[in-house]
């Protein structure tokens, strides 16, 4: 039952560097913060398969700190986009519009 | 049912271990969906909805995996937390992304198959 | 193959353990060699939570706790407070850097 908790935290372990193509690749930057949560989540399961395949109870903790970090960034990336909206009255915005598909 | 105390703790064992094995695969399998859908998707939208329900729904499967093999009922309402608090972090990503995005001016796509379902 | 009862699933540690590692080093090389820094931030960020992992490989649950808080979560959203100010900075000043568009200048790389 270990060997197979710790193959498929492995096997989340590889989605998620599949998933950073996308950090790679753009093209706009709130596709990159998605990729952010994929790991965000990932990493949540990542820890609770660790957990119970290693017996360490700790590790429950640490995923706890995962689940909350993925907002804490994003809610620090869409901050600014918003900032930005109250502060400057006409929409010119050159941030991310020419950039998208 | 009668059984001799050590044939009924194997037998309950190996039922909840099938059952561990079965909800974490099943979770396993939509994390994967999410990745195909964060790599193949086209449109940050179309991302975001792939990755963050999709996801969500792999970790809630996982967890209900591994709840089966916890000793008492204290650990599993931990993990109860875990998932729930990624729940509302999901969504709460989601909707905070999209609507910053499109106040920032990414437009969806739209078109290539409306020909069914469009007004 | 049939390995002693105390190394079940010892091989998939180790696999597991390889992944990270092969991982921290493609995310630092990465990270490293981009020209963009928005992107940099972001795997910035994975870097912090890939080198919680490794943290917890090696048995110290708590240094992974505090990794993954401060490592990526604090100085990810500082990074990101100052990419916004460096954003503004150059769309008010000289326009030397554009961190918008992540590039350093009119040659950068792909």
């Amino acid at each position: 039952m270990s060997a197979f908790l710790t193959g498929v935290a492995l096997f989340l372990v590889l989605n998620v560097a599949a998933g950073l193509l996308r950090v790679v690749r753009g093209p706009t930057q709130a596709d990159r913060m998605v990729a952010a949560q994929l790991f965000g989540t990932s990493g949540v399961a990542i820890l609770v398969l660790l957990a119970e395949a290693g017996g360490e109870a700790a590790l429950r903790d640490t995923a706890l700190v995962f689940a909350i970090l993925a907002v804490v960034v994003s809610v620090a990336f869409v901050k600014r986009g918003w900032v930005r909206k109250l502060q400057s009255a006409p929409v010119e915005d050159p941030a991310e519009g020419g950039e998208g598909p | 049912m009668t059984l001799p105390p050590d044939l009924a703790g194997g037998w309950l064992v190996s039922l909840l271990d099938l059952g561990t094995g079965i909800l974490v695969g099943v979770g396993a399998f939509f994390f994967l969906a999410g990745t195909v859908g964060l790599l193949r998707f086209p449109d940050l939208y179309c991302r975001l909805h792939a990755l963050t329900k999709a996801d969500t729904l792999g970790l809630g499967f996982i967890t209900a995996g591994l709840v089966l093999q916890l000793p008492g009922w204290n650990a599993g309402l931990q993990l109860l937390l875990i998932w729930v608090l990624a729940l509302s972090a999901a969504a709460t990503v989601c909707h905070l992304l999209a609507s910053a995005s499109l106040q920032a001016g990414i437009r969806p796509v739209e078109g290539a198959d409306e020909e069914g379902e469009g007004p | 193959m049939t390995l002693p009862p105390d190394f079940a699933g010892g091989w998939m540690v180790s696999l597991l353990d390889l992944a990270v590692a092969v991982l921290l080093v493609a995310l630092a090389a990465r990270l490293l060699h981009t020209r963009n820094l928005f992107e940099a931030i972001v795997l910035f960020i994975a870097y912090g939570l890939t080198l919680s992992l490794a943290w917890v490989q090696v048995g110290a649950p708590n240094i992974a706790l505090a990794e993954a808080a401060l490592g990526a979560g604090v100085t990810g959203a500082l990074f990101l407070n100052t990419f916004q100010r460096l954003a503004e900075r150059s769309r008010e000043g000289s326009g030397m850097v554009d961190p918008e568009h992540g590039d350093r200048g009119p040659e950068a790389g792909p």
